[in-house]
C-alpha cells in the first residue's frame, strides 16, 4: 500500500518544482503534440534524450521514475510484441518455423502455468517474463518430433520491429513526463493549475470550480482512505481473513468483509465533510478567492517559450525530413 | 506460556523517505493467565502499534516476538509456508473503531464470521453467537438485526462479541470504552473483569481512562514515545513523583484522597486501593 508511486508527490526543489502549475500543465500537453508529431525514429531517439536529460535538471531521481514506469512494464511488453507480429512490410529478419502438435501446445500451457504459479518467488519478474516467452518460442520450434496438424512461422519484419520500437518510446516519453509532472507539482498545486486551464470551457457553461473541486477532494482523501483500508485490512485479518490460504469461496466472502466497511466509511466520511463545508459557509459554485495566487514568473514564460518551440522543431522535422 | 517481547524494535518508512521510530527497545513478558493489564499514554506513544504485534499483525524490525512458543521476527518474513492466523486465534485483537469490522447482514452471522473462519462448523458458531451476545450485555433481539442499525455503544459490544467469539487465550482490547456513556463503560469494564477473573484469562486494555487502570488493572505499562517507561502494579504507578513525571491525570480516587489530606491536615502512606479502605482511612483519622 505504501509503494505506490503513480501519480504521488515528492517533496524537492528544482527549475521544475519551482516553475508554475498552469505552465507545467500546459507545457505537457505541448510535450505530448510534439511526441505525436514525430514521425522519423532517429527524431524519436533525440526526444527520449532530451526528456530523460530533464531528470537531472529537475534534480528528480531516475530510480522514482522508473518505479513510476514499472507496474506499466507488461503493458509495454504486450504493445511491442504486438506491433511486431502486426506490422510485415521491409526486409524480413527473423524468420523461424514452427510447429503446432498436441505436444506443442500442452507444453506452452504448462509453461506459462508454471510462470503463473512461480512468478510471486522470483525475484526479477521481468527477465522471468522474457525468459518464458523465450522458451515459448524454443518449444514450438524445435519439438517437432509429433506428427504437427498444422505449421507456420515465427517471422520478424523490420517495419515490424521498428514501428514496435518507436510506439514503445512513445509511450516511455509519454509516461515520464506525466510522472515528472506529478512528482514535482503538489496535489493541491496541480488542482489550482487544472482549474485555470480549464478555465476557457466556462464559456460551454461548465462548470470549472466544481470540477476541480471535485478532483482536489479526491484527491486529498486518497491517502485517508488508503489509511482506512489498512485498519479495515489488520480488523479483519484479527478475525482470521487470510489473504494467502483459503478457498475460493472463502476469499470472496474475504473481499466482501473489506469492500463493506470501506464503503460504509467513505460514505460517512463525505458526510462529515459536507457538513463540515456547510458549516463554514460553503456555497457550490459561488465566486471565492484563494489564499495562495498562482504568480507567472519569468522562468514560466521561458518554460512556456521552449515548450512552443517544441512543437514547432517537431513540426519542421516532419516537413523536412 | 504466552507473549513475551525480546529486545523489539519497529520502524518504518513515510513516503518522504523519513524513518518513524515507533517501539524501541521492548521487553515485556505477559503471561497467558491471570493478567488484567492496561495500557496506557499520549497518542502516538506507540500503544496500538505495539498491541498489533501481540497478535502478528506487524513484524519487529529488530528482536523477536514470542507467541505461545512461535516466534516471530525478521526470520518468519523469509518462510513463506508461516501460517499467522492460528496465533489470530489465540490472541484475539479488538480494534477502537467497530466500524472497521463490521460487515454481514446480521449482527448473528457478523459474530460468526471470526470462528468460522477459524474452522468452527455452523451450528457451534451459532451457538457461540448467542452465548458471546449475552455475555457483553444484548439480548437474543439482536441476534438477526442488521449490525448497521444499531447505537454506537452496541456496535461496539457486536464487535467485542465477535472476538470473544474466537474463544481467544488472551484478550485485547484498543480503548473498548471511548464513546460510550459512563454507565455502559462500566458495564463492559464488568464484563472483561469478569472474564478474567472467571475464565482466568488475560485481558489487555488500551485506555485513558485511569480509573479504569487503579480500579480493574494488576498491571500498568505505560508507553512514552515507543518505549516501555514503566511496567508494575497501579498502586506503584500513581505515586506523586510518577504523576508529575509523564503528566498522568491521577484516577479520581487519588484526587479525593489528596483533597482529604489538606482536609485533615495529614499526609497518608499510600493512597487507598479503593473506596472502603477510604473511609477506613477517614474515620481512622476522625476518631
Amino acid at each position: 500500500m505504501k509503494n505506490i508511486v503513480i501519480g504521488r508527490y515528492i517533496p524537492g526543489d528544482s527549475f521544475i518544482y519551482r516553475m508554475d502549475p498552469r505552465v507545467k500543465i500546459i507545457a505537457l500537453i505541448l510535450w505530448f503534440t510534439a511526441v505525436f508529431i514525430i514521425q522519423e525514429f532517429i527524431v524519436m531517439i533525440g526526444a527520449l534524450i532530451v526528456v530523460i536529460g530533464l531528470l537531472p535538471l529537475g534534480r528528480i531521481s531516475v530510480k522514482r521514475v522508473y518505479l513510476g514506469l514499472r507496474p506499466l512494464m507488461f503493458l509495454l511488453l504486450f504493445t511491442f510484441t504486438f506491433q511486431i507480429f502486426f506490422n510485415r512490410g521491409g526486409d524480413l529478419w527473423i524468420d523461424i518455423p514452427v510447429v503446432y502438435s498436441w505436444l506443442t501446445w500442452s507444453l506452452v500451457l504448462g509453461v506459462v502455468l508454471m510462470w503463473f504459479f512461480t512468478k510471486r518467488y522470483i525475484r526479477f519478474k521481468l527477465a522471468y517474463f522474457l525468459f518464458v516467452l523465450a522458451s515459448i518460442l524454443i518449444i514450438f520450434s524445435q519439438v517437432t518430433w509429433v506428427e504437427p496438424f498444422a505449421t507456420g512461422a515465427f517471422q520478424v519484419y523490420e517495419d515490424g520491429l521498428r514501428l514496435a520500437t518507436f510506439i514503445l518510446l512513445r509511450l516511455i516519453i509519454i509516461v515520464t513526463l506525466s510522472t515528472v509532472l506529478t512528482i514535482t507539482t503538489k496535489p493541491t498545486d496541480l488542482n489550482l493549475g487544472l482549474e485555470a486551464v480549464l478555465k476557457p470551457l466556462k464559456i460551454l457553461r461548465v462548470n470549472t470550480e466544481e470540477i476541480a473541486m471535485i478532483i482536489s477532494i479526491s484527491l486529498r482523501y486518497i491517502p485517508t482512505l488508503l489509511d482506512e483500508a489498512n485498519k479495515i485490512i489488520l480488523a479483519q485479518a484479527s478475525r482470521g481473513v487470510d489473504f494467502q490460504d483459503g478457498k475460493f469461496k472463502d476469499k470472496v466472502i474475504q473481499v466482501i468483509s473489506l469492500l463493506v466497511p470501506m464503503f460504509i466509511i467513505s460514505f460517512q466520511r463525505s458526510d462529515e465533510l459536507a457538513n463540515a463545508m456547510e458549516a463554514r459557509g460553503f456555497v457550490p459554485g459561488a465566486t471565492r478567492t484563494r489564499l495562495n495566487q498562482l504568480l507567472w514568473h519569468q522562468r514560466d514564460s521561458w518554460a512556456l517559450t521552449v515548450s512552443v518551440a517544441m512543437v514547432l522543431l517537431s513540426i519542421s522535422l516532419r516537413v523536412i525530413l | 506460556m504466552g507473549i513475551e517481547f525480546k529486545d523489539v524494535n519497529y520502524h518504518y518508512t513515510a513516503a518522504s523517505s523519513q524513518v518513524y521510530q515507533a517501539l524501541s527497545n521492548i521487553d515485556l513478558s505477559i503471561n497467558e493467565h491471570g493478567e488484567f493489564i492496561t495500557l496506557i499514554g499520549e497518542t502516538g506513544s506507540g500503544k496500538s502499534t505495539l498491541v498489533q504485534h501481540m497478535n502478528a499483525l506487524l513484524t519487529p524490525s529488530e528482536g523477536t516476538v514470542r507467541i505461545f512458543g512461535l516466534d516471530i521476527n525478521q526470520e518468519t518474513l523469509k518462510k513463506k509456508r508461516f501460517k499467522r492466523n492460528p496465533i489470530r486465534q489465540k490472541v484475539g485483537l479488538v480494534f477502537q473503531f467497530p466500524e472497521y469490522q463490521l460487515f454481514e447482514e446480521t449482527v448473528e452471522k457478523d459474530i460468526m464470521f471470526g470462528p468460522r473462519n477459524f474452522g468452527m462448523n455452523e451450528m457451534d458458531a451459532k451457538h457461540k453467537a448467542a452465548e458471546m451476545l449475552k455475555v457483553v450485555g444484548l439480548d437474543e433481539s439482536y441476534l438477526q438485526r442488521s449490525p448497521f442499525s444499531l447505537s454506537g455503544g452496541e456496535k461496539k459490544r457486536v464487535s467485542i462479541a465477535g472476538i470473544l467469539a474466537m474463544e481467544p487465550n488472551i484478550l485485547i482490547l484498543d480503548e473498548p470504552t471511548s464513546g460510550l456513556d459512563p454507565q455502559g463503560r462500566d458495564d463492559l469494564l464488568k464484563v472483561f473483569y469478569d472474564i478474567h477473573t472467571r475464565l482466568k484469562k488475560t485481558v489487555i486494555i488500551i485506555t485513558h481512562d485511569m480509573n479504569t487502570v487503579y480500579q480493574y488493572a494488576n498491571r500498568v505499562i505505560v508507553m512514552q514515545q515507543g518505549e516501555c517507561v514503566f511496567d508494575g502494579a497501579p498502586m506503584a504507578l500513581f505515586t506523586t513523583e510518577n504523576v508529575k513525571k509523564w503528566q498522568l491525570d491521577a484516577p479520581d480516587i487519588i484526587k479525593l484522597a489528596q483533597a482529604l489530606e489538606v482536609h485533615f491536615a495529614q499526609k497518608m502512606d499510600v493512597y487507598p486501593a479503593n473506596l472502603e479502605a477510604l473511609v477506613a482511612w477517614v474515620k481512622e483519622v476522625r476518631s
